[in-house]
């Protein structure tokens, strides 16, 4: 049996550092200053530390069981406590959920250590250490989960951390917009999400009358024995309900129609892109996907819009990536492209293939945005490529650990990346889980990918060169560039955050200086290698982003996620060619890619946007994607707000208020003339009133009436 | 009841009452309204008075009673004096106040409370 305090621990010590940063934290700084910082940080850090602990301890225990034994119910608490359902705080613990759980606190931990450093010179170290905690804790509720309602809890928690730290530096109103953006587009998914839940507790109750024996319908142990019956008697709402739950992985993990708040999202602090927005928080779809698999098994044709929506996405990020110039952007395409792969797998059946693509892509990308901040805090606050070149001579460790990020992420063979892509290409090239009719959908997905793997090498690699090669030491070349003042002139932005006629978005305190400390970057400027404490985590995610692929091999995460393969998944057929395409991919984008940027900025990429290539342009207004949805819909919702003001507010609702106020003045213009002010007719109205009260009252009397 | 009946005081009592009712209602000088208000008040305390000096010479079974009655019928009217000397003390005075400051006092002039 998993021990319950084990997992109590592994819960509750984040959410003591929460406690701890939140009620003590100002004054700690307050009183104490650097050293106080020093103390906070160190709190976060344990517990974080402290939480990976419990989870190894779970992660042993539960591989030393029968693998048949290896998924366990704790209770902790009663908390919705119906006749028809029950929805206790209980966490289910196995396998998937602990691989979750290790890589949520392990590199939560490095993260956070890097963040100690990282946010040394802020003014909010302890709000910004109080979310990340919270975070923390509402993502391991998320994965640890044992029923879809608590599961529920920690998908708002994540969200709700994740609108906390984009906006961090909120008196900047651009950063304040991206948190709204951010959170009310996920919000769309998490409409799915609730109405994925309903559909499934209706479908159960109405299938097998009450729902499970004891009332706990919506736990997954009991999921387990009844969605398989349940979902194949009802094909067609099997799919509405598999694509619902894919509607709340979209948004949570920025997919096609729901991606463009990702990007913005890198207005947050670089130690949060890495940790909400890199490797945990928007990979939960896929966790989403993979706690809930046997839906989509019964539902083929969700499978294969899964799956092709993971193609899609992964390839069209992956061009947006080729068009941005801040260091950031091209890791948040990237990521968002990299999802994408995992929902190619998905859909393609190979599950544990979109874990195993998880996990590398947690250590390396997690890698990648340390190095970017590193990177970051090294050149001034100075995002833009454009500014960068040859910067592995002033920052060596980041320059190498951040090299081996980048073959890991294109696949180069023995890098984590390479095996996690492989798992992906033969699952989805050789399976044909989500085929429909003689279409495999899971093949084009899978033919998709690996060109994707393509592309993904030469922008990964425009991104090194960019940035650590080159002849150039491009800042001392060229005069500072600001890209918003830049991009104001050759091209509009697709979003303008520069306007805030209502003041909404200022901040509460005018003092504070909410932001990462500013100073420009100037030709003197002298690049300096980072601290201790941000450069052990980028060297052990390194370690992790050599190893973790073989480490973790497809063959051995598959045995440890699903002991007994997914009955409906048929056998991958055996593709041959797969393997030595996918390496020459990734081989040859590396190569093309690096000869291109060999000697820094290319003329037709610089800071005169007339000579950029119209394509490149095109992909930076994200194929006008973005200005579609995002500004069609709060144009479209201005429009609606609008009619509805002149029919509804203004037409019946002004109407029926106006003509119950016109009313009271017609009845009052009648009542007034009653107060004709002399006191003299007021006299003979009481005269009246009594002489009709006596006359009355001898009426009655005189009929015995009292 | 020495002679004179009830009927006759309340006769008197009712006769007052209506010559004060009419001066209040028909009289613009707010003196005289005054004047007509005491007069209605004395109807009534008129009226409780010879009901007090009738109540006792009433055949009961608790003649006790029937005195402590007319003897409540006699305060009533003490405490309608006293009310009525309160009353005109600030009446007169809201009088005097409005005559400074219009140097013509006309019920009909103080109409600032229309609708």
């Amino acid at each position: 049996m998993p021990n319950n305090s084990l997992v109590i621990l592994l819960l509750l010590l984040p959410i003591l550092g929460f406690v701890i940063e939140a009620f003590l934290g100002k004054q700690i700084v307050k009183s104490s200053g650097e050293s106080g910082k020093r103390l906070l940080g160190a709190v976060a850090v344990l517990v974080v530390v402290g939480s990976f602990a419990a989870a190894v301890k779970l992660a042993i225990d539960l591989a030393g069981n029968d693998p048949s034994m290896r998924s366990q119910m704790v209770t902790l608490a009663p908390w919705i406590n119906l006749a028809g359902l029950k929805v206790p705080f209980e966490f289910l613990i196995d396998p998937l959920s602990i691989t979750m759980a290790l890589i949520v606190t392990g590199v939560g931990a490095l993260i956070h250590l890097y963040a100690t450093g990282y946010m040394v010179k802020d003014k909010d170290y302890s709000r910004f250490f109080t979310y990340m905690n919270l975070f923390i804790f509402s993502m391991l509720v998320l994965v640890t989960a044992g029923n879809l309602v608590v599961m529920f809890i920690g998908w708002e928690g994540v969200g709700l951390c994740s609108y906390l730290l984009i906006g961090f530096w909120y008196s900047d109103h651009a950063n304040a917009k991206a948190a709204n953006k951010a959170f009310i587009v996920t919000r769309i998914g998490d409409v799915g999400f609730m109405l994925g839940i309903f559909m499934l507790f209706t479908l159960i109750i109405g299938q097998v009358g009450s729902g499970a024996s004891d009332g706990r319908t919506l736990s997954f142990d009991n999921l387990i024995d009844t969605l398989p019956g349940v979902m194949h008697s009802h094909p067609s709402v099997a799919v509405i309900i598999a694509l619902l739950f894919f509607l709340a992985a979209v948004g949570k993990s920025a997919q096609f129609p729901l991606y463009f708040w990702l990007p913005d999202a890198m207005a947050g602090p670089t130690p949060v892109s890495a940790l909400i927005h890199a490797a945990t928080m928007v990979t939960s779809g896929v966790f989403l996907l993979n706690r809930l698999y046997l839906i989509y098994e019964a539902a083929p044709i969700a499978a294969a819009v899964v799956t092709i929506i993971g193609a899609f996405t992964a390839i069209f990020a992956a061009l947006i990536a080729f068009s941005q110039t801040d260091i950031k952007k091209v890791l948040a395409y990237s990521t968002v492209s990299q999802v994408g792969y995992m929902f190619v797998a998905c859909g393609a059946g190979g599950f544990s293939a979109g874990i195993f693509h998880l996990a590398t892509h947690a250590f390396f990308k997690a890698l990648l945005f340390l190095g970017a901040g590193a990177v970051i805090h090294s050149m001034a606050h100075n995002q833009d490529m454009r500014n960068y070149g040859k910067l592995a001579k002033y920052l060596p460790i980041t320059a190498i650990t951040m090299f081996i990020a980048f073959l890991a992420i294109s696949g180069i063979p023995f890098f984590a990346g390479y095996y996690s892509k492989e798992a992906i290409f033969s699952a989805s090239v050789g399976g044909s889980f989500a085929k429909i009719g003689s279409v495999n959908f899971g093949q084009i997905a899978g033919y998709v990918a690996i060109f994707t793997a393509f592309l993904t090498a030469i922008y990964m690699a425009r991104l090194t060169w960019l940035t650590f090669f080159g002849r150039e030491e491009r800042w001392r070349l060229i005069e500072p560039h600001h890209d918003s003042v830049q991009l104001a002139g050759a091209l509009p932005e697709c979003v303008s955050y520069s306007d805030d006629p209502n003041g909404w978005y200022k901040a509460i305190e005018p003092e504070s200086n909410a932001t990462e400390p500013e100073h420009t970057l100037d030709k003197d400027h002298e690049p300096h290698e980072v601290g201790a404490s941000m450069w052990i985590p980028m060297v052990i995610l390194a370690v992790l982003s050599v190893v973790g692929g073989y480490a973790l091999d497809a063959g051995r995460l598959e045995a440890w996620l699903y002991p007994v393969a997914p009955s409906s998944v048929p056998k991958l057929a055996e593709v041959p060619w797969v393997t030595p395409v996918g390496i020459a991919a990734a081989v040859l984008g590396a190569l093309v890619g690096g000869f291109y940027y060999w000697k820094g900025l290319p003329a037709n990429e610089g800071w005169n946007m007339s000579k950029w290539n119209p394509l490149r342009i095109f992909a930076l207004n994200q194929f006008g994607f973005n200005s579609i949805v995002s500004d069609g819909s709060s144009e479209a919702g201005k429009e609606i707000g609008a009619a509805l003001n002149v029919g509804v507010d203004k037409g019946i609702i002004e109407g029926i208020l106006g003509g119950l106020a016109l009313c009271s003045t017609g009845i009052g213009d009648l009542l007034k003339k009653l107060q004709s002010g002399y006191a003299r007719s007021y006299a003979l109205l009481m005269l009246a009133g009594a002489v009709v009260l006596t006359v009355w009252i001898a009426v009655v009397g005189y009929r015995g009436g009292f | 009841m020495n002679g004179v009946p009830l009927g006759g005081y309340l006769l008197l009592g009712l006769l007052m009452f209506a010559i004060g009712v009419l001066g209040v209602v028909l009289r613009r000088s707010p003196v005289v309204i005054f004047m007509c208000i005491e007069l209605m008040l004395n109807a009534a305390n008129l009226t409780f008075l010879s009901f007090a000096r009738y109540l006792p010479s009433l055949r009961s079974d608790d003649p006790a009673m029937l005195s402590r009655q007319a003897v409540s019928g006699e305060m009533m009217v003490i405490f309608v004096m006293a009310i009525a000397a309160a009353e005109v003390a600030v009446g007169l005075g809201i009088i005097m106040a409005i005559f400074r400051l219009r140097d013509k006092v006309d019920v009909d002039d103080l109409n600032v409370l229309r609708g």
